[in-house]
């Protein structure tokens, strides 16, 4: 019998079941928390009453079958859609501007045929931001953006920008990496610019799979918009936290259903239009 | 093909892409640019708060804080994660429709499925987590439960994805060896799916441990909680400590990640 091999996988398996186990244990012993505490009458009976709440049972003239209510939240739902938009689109451009120095095979000059000395600097300063901008989640970088801007779409939109740039900063450097070198070696030997390699040789060959990454982004915002509206960033979520403070239930339930609305709507336009540029 | 046609055929990514800008500045439109978008004194609190960044608070006990929630933050995304997984293994095979032995039930069953995980994954975690909050109290339970449906959403509609995408030579030569549904689930369509989907769990465990950090905001413990409390301090230099361990766990998650891809796709 051939003697089981401890190699990374291996090793990843046990780590991630002992992080599993670990986690639960934590859970239910460190954090002395009970399944069963959880479904006692009480909590039972708090929960029906917010259900009921929220279908509006026993609630004089509910928020969904107000047409008053229906004109504001449509406008929210407007106002939402905007803000994803404005926010995929910083991204994007902000994308655009740093992409190229943070492909390695530009770094290092395998693609342009030209190593300048400043490009690893200029490599690791992007690559760098990318994670940081990463790491750090919408939510939180509302929380901070607030402290800035005035409460509005445009910091919901820069908070929503500022996760996304590091995300598809990452992904599209990555296309540019996986390129066939031939077309852009053989422009940059023949005398091109830098400008012309990436007009002729770069752009038309990455252009589908960005449009790919940023339309799925897109979809990933249009769900995280109510989120970054929480912590007073504009449009539905913002909405939905001053209901949730005053217990307008069925005013949430009316502001749930545009959300996921919108987050369908979102997933259709974006799945038909991947499949139209493929 | 006319030469009509033709054009359009070659020239959709552009039509796509001036679509797509045009939206664009369509949606710039939404803002007054010039009234005050900036608060009175936003310059220099940004100044503040971007000056912390270099001195992060190092003291002992918020380090012994920021190490206690980045646990409380692993746990909730690995308990969520793995409660997701279950999830998502069942109702992708089901949503799949491999297991169905008729096109009428396979067109049944996929329907009512895809449907169910595209709702689990509409909404998003943090609104689970406060509907859960809201009808049965802070309990961590609420943070798992609300991370594992809309993750358990996404992973089962990716794992369905791929069940459909098996290439059909080796489930044909199960099926003409008198293999049945079942049979051929676990050994012509797992063994095809195993490296990707493990792959793919492995990226989503990074999501998750992001969204993990941001329960805090309907009051569940972990770093987005001391985030939030330092924010509300007004303690720039806490949050920064906070955020770069947020960073810590986030980046060695994706190098463990992208580490385990490169074995797993040889």
């Amino acid at each position: 019998m051939r003697k089981p091999k401890l190699d990374f996988i291996n090793f990843s398996v046990i780590l991630s079941l002992l992080i599993i186990a670990g986690s639960w244990f934590y859970i239910i012993v460190g954090q002395n928390a009970s399944l069963t505490a959880l479904f006692t009458g009480k909590n039972l009976e708090y929960a029906a009453k917010f259900f009921k709440g929220l279908f509006g049972v026993g609630v004089e003239d509910p928020a969904f079958t107000n047409r008053d209510s229906w004109s504001s939240a449509l406008s929210l739902t407007l106002d939402t859609l905007q803000m994803s938009i404005m926010a995929i689109g910083f991204a994007t451009v902000t994308m655009f501007l740093t992409v190229i120095p943070a492909t390695r095979t530009v770094a290092n000059g395998s693609l342009t045929l030209s190593k300048k000395r400043y490009s690893w600097i200029s490599y690791g300063l992007i690559r760098v931001s990318y994670v940081f901008s990463r790491a750090i989640p919408e939510l939180v970088w509302a929380m901070v953006i607030i402290f800035i801007f005035k409460p509005g779409i445009l910091p919901g939109a820069i908070a929503l920008a500022l996760h996304n740039f590091g995300i598809l900063g990452k992904l599209c450097a990555e296309v540019i990496e996986d390129l066939d070198k031939r077309p852009a070696r053989n422009l940059a030997s023949s005398g091109a610019s830098k400008w012309q390699i990436l007009m002729y040789a770069v752009l038309p060959a990455v252009m589908p799979q960005y449009l790919t990454y940023i339309l799925y982004r897109w979809e990933v915002i249009m769900r995280t918009t109510i989120v970054v509206g929480f912590v007073g960033a504009g449009g539905l979520g913002q909405q939905f936290k001053m209901s949730m403070s005053f217990f307008h239930y069925t005013d949430i339930t009316l502001l749930l259903i545009c959300y996921i609305v919108l987050v369908f709507i979102a997933d259709y336009v974006s799945e038909k239009s991947r499949n139209f540029v493929k | 093909m006319n030469k009509l046609s033709l054009a359009y055929e070659l020239h959709k990514r552009k039509l796509l892409t001036l679509l797509l800008t045009g939206v664009f500045i369509w949606s710039l439109f939404a803002v007054q640019w010039s009234t005050g978008l900036i608060h009175g004194s936003g310059l220099a609190t940004a100044g503040q708060i971007f000056g912390a960044m270099f001195q992060p608070d190092v003291s002992a006990d918020i380090l012994i804080i920021a190490l206690e929630s980045s646990w409380i933050t692993l746990a909730y995304a690995a308990a969520g994660m793995s409660l997701a997984i279950i999830l998502a293994f069942f109702l992708g095979i089901w949503a799949s429709g491999v297991l169905a032995s008729g096109a009428k039930s396979r067109y049944f069953m996929k329907g009512t499925f895809r449907s169910v995980l595209g709702f689990m994954r509409a909404i998003h975690e943090l609104v689970w987590a406060w509907l859960f909050v809201a009808s049965f109290g802070l309990s961590p339970y609420a943070a798992v439960f609300a991370l594992a449906i809309p993750y358990g959403g996404i992973l089962g509609r990716i794992f369905a994805d791929m069940l459909n995408d098996v290439p059909k030579e080796p489930i044909q030569a199960l099926e003409s060896a008198g293999a049945s549904r079942i049979q051929c689930l676990i050994y012509g369509y797992l063994p095809n799916v195993r490296a990707n989907i493990l792959s793919y769990v492995m990226y989503r465990f990074e999501c998750a441990v992001r969204s993990s950090a941001i329960m805090s905001f309907v009051g569940l413990g972990g770093l987005g909680y001391q985030i939030q409390l330092s924010l509300d301090d007004l303690q720039y230099n806490e949050v920064w400590t906070f955020l770069f361990f947020l960073i810590g766990v986030v980046v060695l998650i994706d190098l463990w990640s992208s580490q385990l891809r490169r074995r797993l796709a040889l």
